[in-house]
């Protein structure tokens, strides 16, 4: 329980932390925390291939190509305008005051819903897979067969798109 | 021992929760694209938590939780490409990727 504690807090903490931080590249970074506590939550739920892909993919792959982005696009200050913290931004209705409140009564219907329901849900795990590799693989390869055929050509779909919108502009002829 | 034993699935539904609606709050209060997409990532692994919960308490779920959260981790995966890509090709052409800024589509 208090690895759990532990885990979810650094996670939310590093969440707001990437909503709130004044410097673009101090929340991508923020953002590699929270990808990294969200893996140690797969860990303690014993899913020990997703934690792993999680942290190769997200934490590594996906945080790669954030730091890039930023990198390349032409900012002209990396600061954010409004970056005079977040109670002064609370004055301006639109970036700050609303999205707050309207988040917040999201998560008070959320907390609502699910301590109704909690006396109906489980409180222990289920048994853990002896090989949870093995278990993914035998869901994606048999049960989700297509879906999974449909997901290898959107990523390869994305790859060509990202490649051709991001060609060098110069030399133009196709 | 690390393992899930004392905790009960609420806990890691009401987790999942929080994060999304960080996640939400990053998304909606941000005005640089870049920022957005990150909102868009912590939401996308907030509901990854949800389901790899479910797969783990649940016994109808079992397989079914953690095959979707690898689809969500391929579509995360390719909406950060697709949109990171956007993001720069806009920074050239403009200048700018505030998105007040980028308000008429014509380019």
């Amino acid at each position: 329980m208090a690895a759990f504690i532990l885990l979810g807090a650094v996670t939310v903490y590093s969440g707001w932390r990437v909503a709130t931080a004044p410097l673009v590249t101090h929340a991508a970074l923020f953002l590699a925390l929270t990808f990294a506590g969200v893996a140690g939550v797969f860990f303690l739920l014993q899913a020990d291939f997703l934690a792993a892909v999680q942290l190769l993919l997200y934490a590594g792959a996906v945080m790669t190509v954030v730091i890039f982005a930023i990198m390349l696009s032409e900012m002209k200050d990396i600061e954010e305008p409004r970056g005079r913290g977040l109670l002064g931004s609370l004055r301006s209705p639109f970036l700050g005051f609303f999205p707050l409140a309207g988040v917040v009564l999201l998560f008070a219907v959320f907390l609502v819903v699910y301590l109704r329901a909690a006396p109906a849900l489980p409180g222990t795990p289920l048994p853990a897979p002896a090989d949870s590799t093995a278990f993914i693989a035998g869901a994606l390869f048999k049960t989700y067969a297509f879906p999974f055929e449909v997901a290898s050509v959107l990523l390869l779909a994305a790859m060509i798109g990202a490649i051709i919108l991001t060609r060098a502009e110069g030399g133009r002829g196709r | 021992m690390i393992a899930a034993q004392g905790i009960p699935l609420v806990d890691f539904l009401v987790l999942g929760a929080l994060l999304f609606c960080v996640g939400l709050f990053a998304a909606l209060r941000r005005s640089n694209a870049i920022m957005i997409l990150m909102g868009i990532e912590v939401m996308l692994n907030a509901v990854n938590i949800n389901l790899v919960a479910f797969s783990r308490y649940l016994p109808q779920g079992a397989d079914r939780g953690q095959a979707f959260a690898v689809f969500v981790l391929a579509v995360a995966a390719a909406e950060a490409a697709v949109g990171l890509a956007l993001v720069i090709i806009v920074s050239r052409r403009r200048g700018a990727i505030e998105i007040e800024e980028i308000s008429d589509m014509k380019g």
